[in-house]
């Protein structure tokens, strides 16, 4: 497939201004700004295309969520946070196109009506976050945003707002909350942010990823993109590949690939020669799939037949000599250490966890432990909790016990602190600066 | 006004009411942690979820608004019953289940919802070392909070409350996640003027209070509504007590005026409710005193009344309504004697009502309002220093505490000229040389009503009868008022009183004693499940 | 291009924090970006970090009065997030990625290392002041594990011997 979302990939000075020109770039949004909001917002639902962060939910409907008649602001948040474990292709995005992505959130916020965008991108990304603050410099030198974008008399200013190390500010409300100044505690939902969002006004989220869909999908039309793939699963989709393969890195690939083919075929199987145990198919808060179900196809709604999900389509290979005891105590570990702390079971459950885990990994098991971690799991998902964290770490969890329960016996039953490696897999990432006292 | 069935039982409710308080309506308690009627809903704590007909998914109460037709299952569904029992589980693991040695058993929300949704098991799962605080499990957060981190709960009521009410922002949670804790900016006082309702608001023993700690286990005490005595907002709250002894002043729902907060100034008032007057002291023109018997006081006071010619009196804007009339009856009216009511506006204090209005103190009484609604003689400080200074063969002083001038060097000297006599709470320097002194039971003792800076009437409880010696003052009154033969004053209570006030006064017509509580309207709720 | 060191400023001298002119005026421009000047919180921070190396509770107490917040909310903020330093930092602070791809792919390995190099683990510095050692959680790049930032700059796809060739050139550049 000829790549959409990495095509500046490899060629010399894609991140220019004058490079992006010369592929076409801002085509997409001199069509949009002709089409007006509403055809703009139609293409993109007969385009298909579904949100890239995580939650595949259909991006064209939820633009048409914000309220047509609401008086004053409303905004446009591109979610660059990408914190999700095994996710890392918003930053080859950036890195090699930001044009891209401001091309398409100049697309969605015309569409939605908002004049003011923010790109929130975590802290660490320091030299993405400057890579944008420059395309921004030049886009709006050369009056592709501002009082008057592209001379249509649509006004548009995007601003850079960087987190400060939280995985949680992925989520969207925290993510907000987080734009206005506070702790990163995700809100209770409804409302939802397309009504009440960014200082209280009507906002649309959307992932990096997704808006850099939009850019084709104005100039290709909305057939193109919706002949890839298959119905309800449509476009190009990134994914990230990493752990045990040969080559790993961020694929751009139709949906509905098999896992078989992006493990296997594009990243070239598993290294020295190995044997895959199992993967996550999106990102770490997926359920984990075994080598068994490597057939499954990569998109929304086959992984959610398969008991998992696409997620961010965050890859995360692991072979044969990895033991799941640990992948789980590792992940475990994680998710407490990014829990908000709000909510009573996510905070609690988590952490929770780590210290059965650890426990077991000291050689300390209990028969009843894995149990008692399925229980954990069930009352910290399933809307127990305010954000999906809950969930995120609930159903990987469980589906390693689930699926791996004879190591966690095996472990359990030794009843003896494992025998010490050369190194160790899962090291310890100790106590945070400043956090504590 | 939607209809809703909540457990089978029909409810309609305003619109805009969650789902806790329709319960509430229908005589059914959702437990709540994190909930608080006068903060913002954070649905945090996940104890309050319900099933809601229709919803593939547990709902919280406190975040989900009634809704016309809405099918709620609470104690009835089994959902509920293992998610909550989850919930407290998850509450427990990391809770040291110190209740023996703490001081929140007895009012702990907690150690209720453990017994309502765990069957008294106190218990979780957890064979993990417990998450503590090193350092924080006692420490002394500013002059009345004392902080034990160890049983917080993380429902961040406290710091709502410095947030959305005082308005300090000076708690805050540092750090994240399981490791949070309450702390003040760089470790400084949390010297809110409001904060010991931080203590009140969290529903477990992680804060405390100073003043409180350890003196009284929670179930013994008794409480008995009554009024603020600190300012002219006139807070309502209630006097917890325990054989005759006042622990605390807790606060008492009244959306108009304090909503759950007391001021800390008014708050820790408390401990000056257990003086009660010294005994009845004569004190001759030689200097030897005697405290002869009741009658015979009462006896000679009238005698002494009567026989003056010229006679002052210094009334108080502390008194009550009741006791202010039958002053003004008593005094003023049949023995025509000059009565002037001392008004200080002392240091401003602020109260935040339940609908977010700050209310500001006029005077540093609780009942200057009740003194100006019966057209009293109001004087300040130099009006009450003239009237002092006219002569007058005899004064009487019904509260030595009615204005500071009168603990004044001046004061006293002007006093020492004739005779005077004093009701007094406490001892004070008048009493030293007074002629008479007529110990005064406190305002634990006392009944009747205050008039609030707002112009409303509300009335106050009295929590257990005085000791020996020392009478509510409007006793001292119909007592004399027997003596000096005025039968139509000579009542039995200061509801006789009110009656009469009712019948007689203008600004009192039409007002119900009865209505008067707040106590026993539909606002009253349990401070403790509002605390 | 290596990366540069960290100049954290002393406790002493961020006891009293004041903004210069050139602060003032990169504040004023931020205020700008948003409806509600609270909304600058976060990047006013990053500013102060930039300039003082760590935020200290002078400088919360400054962004605090700034922006018309309490400092307590200010310090809720800062420590809910963990790339804010509350403590001075080393003058590079290697944050050593944790999270599963990067640990099955060595990263406990450059643990290992950097506790033989450099003597320290997570959480410890060199006493020289030179380096300080965080584990940190997935950082976005996991498909060039293991992965290490230093102060803000990414290295991947690292190995003992490339970490010892970075950890020379920054000792010898930090002057
Ligand atoms: C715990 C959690 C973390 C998340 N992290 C990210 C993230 O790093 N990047 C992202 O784009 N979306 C993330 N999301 C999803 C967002 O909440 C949101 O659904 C998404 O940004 C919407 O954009 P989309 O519709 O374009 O996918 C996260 C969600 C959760 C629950
Ligand atoms: S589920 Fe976890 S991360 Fe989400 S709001 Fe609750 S505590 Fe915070
Ligand atoms: S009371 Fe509803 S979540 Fe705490
Ligand atoms: S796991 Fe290390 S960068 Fe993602």
């Amino acid at each position: 497939m000829e790549p959409t979302l990495l095509k500046a990939r490899g060629l010399e000075g894609s991140r220019t201004l004058a490079s992006y020109l010369s592929r076409g770039g801002y085509e997409g949004l001199r069509r949009a700004l002709a089409l007006g909001p509403q055809e703009v917002t139609k293409s993109v639902i007969d385009s298909e295309l579904r949100g890239r962060g995580g939650a595949g939910f259909p991006t064209g409907r939820k633009w048409t969520f914000v309220p047509k008649d609401h008086p004053g602001p409303r905004y446009l948040v591109c979610n660059a946070d990408e914190s999700e474990p095994g996710t890392f292709k918003d930053r080859e995005i950036i890195e090699h196109d930001p044009h891209l992505v401001i091309e398409g959130i100049a697309i969605a916020s015309f569409a939605i009506g908002a004049h003011t965008a923010y790109i929130y991108i975590r802290g660490e990304f320091v030299r993405w976050a400057n890579l944008l603050e420059q395309a921004l410099g030049e886009a709006r030198r050369e009056k592709i945003l501002g009082a008057d974008v592209l001379g249509s008399g649509y006004s548009l200013d995007i601003w850079v707002h960087r987190g400060a190390g939280a995985y949680i500010c992925g989520e969207e409300t925290s993510l907000l909350e987080s734009l206005e100044g506070k702790r990163g505690f995700p809100r209770l939902k409804p409302p939802f942010p397309a009504v009440v969002g960014a200082f209280g006004k009507p906002t649309v989220v959307n992932n990096v990823e997704t808006l850099a869909c939009l850019p084709s999908i104005l100039t290709r039309g909305p057939a193109w993109f919706a002949s890839i793939g298959r119905p309800r699963n449509t476009g190009p989709k990134l994914f990230s590949v990493s752990g045990h393969v040969v080559r790993p890195g961020v694929y751009e690939l139709p949906l509905g690939v098999t896992f078989r083919e992006i493990i296997f075929e594009h990243c070239g199987g598993i290294r020295a020669g190995r044997k895959l145990k199992a993967f996550f198919p999106g990102g770490s808060s997926a359920p984990v799939l075994t080598a068994a179900e490597v057939d499954t196809k990569a998109d929304f709604d086959a992984c959610a037949e398969a008991g998992t999900m696409l997620g961010s389509g965050g890859v995360i290979v692991l072979d044969e000599t990895v033991d799941m005891v640990e992948a789980a105590a590792n992940l475990a570990h994680f998710y407490a250490h990014e829990s908000c702390g709000q909510c009573t079971p996510c905070r609690e459950g988590s952490d929770w966890l780590v210290d059965i885990l650890h426990r077991i990994l000291a050689g300390h098991g209990r028969a009843e432990d894995p149990d008692t971690i399925l229980r954990i799991c069930r009352f910290a998902s399933q809307g127990m909790t305010i954000c999906p964290l809950g969930d995120a770490f609930s159903l990987p969890i469980s589906s390693i016990v689930s699926k791996f329960r004879d190591e966690f016996e095996r472990r359990i039953a030794a009843a003896t602190p494992a025998p010490p490696r050369k190194h160790p897999v899962l090291p310890w990432a100790g106590p945070r600066p400043g956090f504590g006292r | 006004m939607p209809k809703l069935t909540i457990d089978g039982r029909e409810v309609e409710v305003a619109q805009g009411t969650n789902l806790i308080e329709a319960a509430r309506l229908a005589g059914i308690a959702i437990p709540y942690f994190c909930y608080h009627p006068y903060l913002s809903v954070v649905g945090q704590c996940r104890i309050c979820l319900v099933e809601i007909e229709g919803q593939p998914r547990l709902a919280i109460a406190c975040a989900t608004p009634a809704a016309d037709g809405m099918v709620v299952r609470s104690q009835t569904s089994s959902r509920v019953r293992e998610a909550r029992e989850a919930v407290m589980e998850f509450l427990l693991a990391n809770h040291p289940l110190d209740c023996p040695v703490c001081d929140q058993a007895g009012e702990c929300l907690l150690q209720d919802h453990s017994m309502d949704e765990q069957g008294g098991q106190f218990s979780t799962h957890m064979v993990e070392t417990r998450r503590t605080f090193p350092g924080l499990e006692r420490r002394l957060l500013g002059p009345h909070v004392v902080q034990n981190q160890n049983r917080c709960i993380h429902c961040s009521r406290c710091i709502r409350f410095t947030q959305e009410i005082s308005e300090t922002s000076q708690l805050t949670y540092v750090s994240r996640g399981n490791h949070a804790y309450i702390d003040t900016f760089d470790g400084r006082p949390f010297d809110d003027p409001f904060s010991a309702c931080a203590a009140d608001v969290c529903p477990v023993g992680a804060l405390t209070l100073r003043e409180f700690r350890f003196r009284k286990r929670a179930w013994k005490l008794r409480s008995t509504p009554s009024i603020c005595p600190g300012c002219s907002i006139g807070c309502n709250l209630w006097i917890d007590h325990h054989e005759r002894i006042v622990y605390r002043f807790t606060p008492r729902e009244n959306p108009k005026i304090n909503a759950t907060w007391l001021c800390d100034y008014g708050r820790f008032l408390a401990e000056s409710l257990n003086a009660h007057g010294p005994a009845p002291t004569f004190r001759d023109e030689d200097g030897s005193s005697s405290s002869p018997p009741l009658e015979e006081t009462v006896r000679a006071l009238a005698l002494e009344l009567k026989a003056a010619r010229t006679l002052r009196v210094v009334a108080s804007a502390n008194l009550s309504n009741e006791e202010l009339f039958l002053a003004r009856e008593i005094f003023a009216g049949y023995l025509h004697g000059e009565l002037v009511t001392p008004v200080w506006p002392g240091e401003p204090r602020r109260m935040k009502n339940g609908h977010g209005v700050w209310l500001a103190s006029s005077d540093a009484h609780p009942n200057a309002n009740g003194a100006r609604r019966l057209g009293l003689d109001i004087v300040d400080e130099s009006g009450l220093a003239r009237f002092l200074y006219g002569a007058a063969d005899l004064t009487v002083l019904l509260d030595p505490l009615a204005h500071p001038y009168l603990a004044g060097e001046e004061a006293l000297q002007l006093l020492r000229v004739g005779h005077t006599l004093v009701f007094s709470q406490r001892q004070h320097a008048v009493c030293e040389f007074a002629r008479w002194t007529m110990g005064v039971a406190s305002l634990a003792c006392n009944e009747g009503t205050f008039t609030s800076g707002a112009d409303q009437v509300q009335r106050f409880q009295a929590a257990f009868a005085p000791p020996r010696g020392a009478l509510p003052l409007w006793q001292w009154f119909t007592l004399l008022a027997r003596e000096l033969g005025l039968a139509r004053l000579a009542v039995a209570t200061p509801r006789d009183v009110f009656q009469l006030m009712v019948s007689q006064e203008r600004s009192f017509a039409g007002l119900a004693w009865e209505e008067l509580g707040g106590f026993d309207t539909d606002s009253y709720r349990e401070h403790q499940h509002v605390g | 291009m290596s990366t540069a060191p960290i100049h954290a400023a002393n406790p002493e001298e961020l006891r009293e924090v004041r903004f210069d002119a050139a602060m003032e005026s990169q504040i004023a421009e931020l205020l700008t970006h948003y409806p509600i000047p609270r909304a600058a919180l976060l990047p006013v921070l990053w500013l102060c970090q930039k300039r003082y190396g760590w935020i200290a509770p002078g400088v919360m107490e400054a962004v605090a009065a700034r922006l018309g917040l309490s400092p307590a909310y200010v310090q809720g903020v800062v420590t809910f997030y963990t790339m804010f330093h509350t403590t001075p930092p080393a003058r590079f602070v290697l944050q050593v990625c944790t999270t599963l791809s990067c640990a099955v792919c060595g990263a406990g390995e450059l643990l290992a290392h950097l506790r033989k190099r450099l003597g320290i683990g997570p959480g410890e510095r060199t006493p020289d002041g030179t380096f300080q050692i965080v584990g940190v959680q997935c950082l976005g790049a996991c498909g060039s594990a293991p992965v290490v930032q230093v102060n803000d700059d990414y290295y991947e796809n690292l190995d003992p011997a490339k970490l010892d060739a970075l950890l020379d050139e920054l000792a010898a550049a930090k002057e």
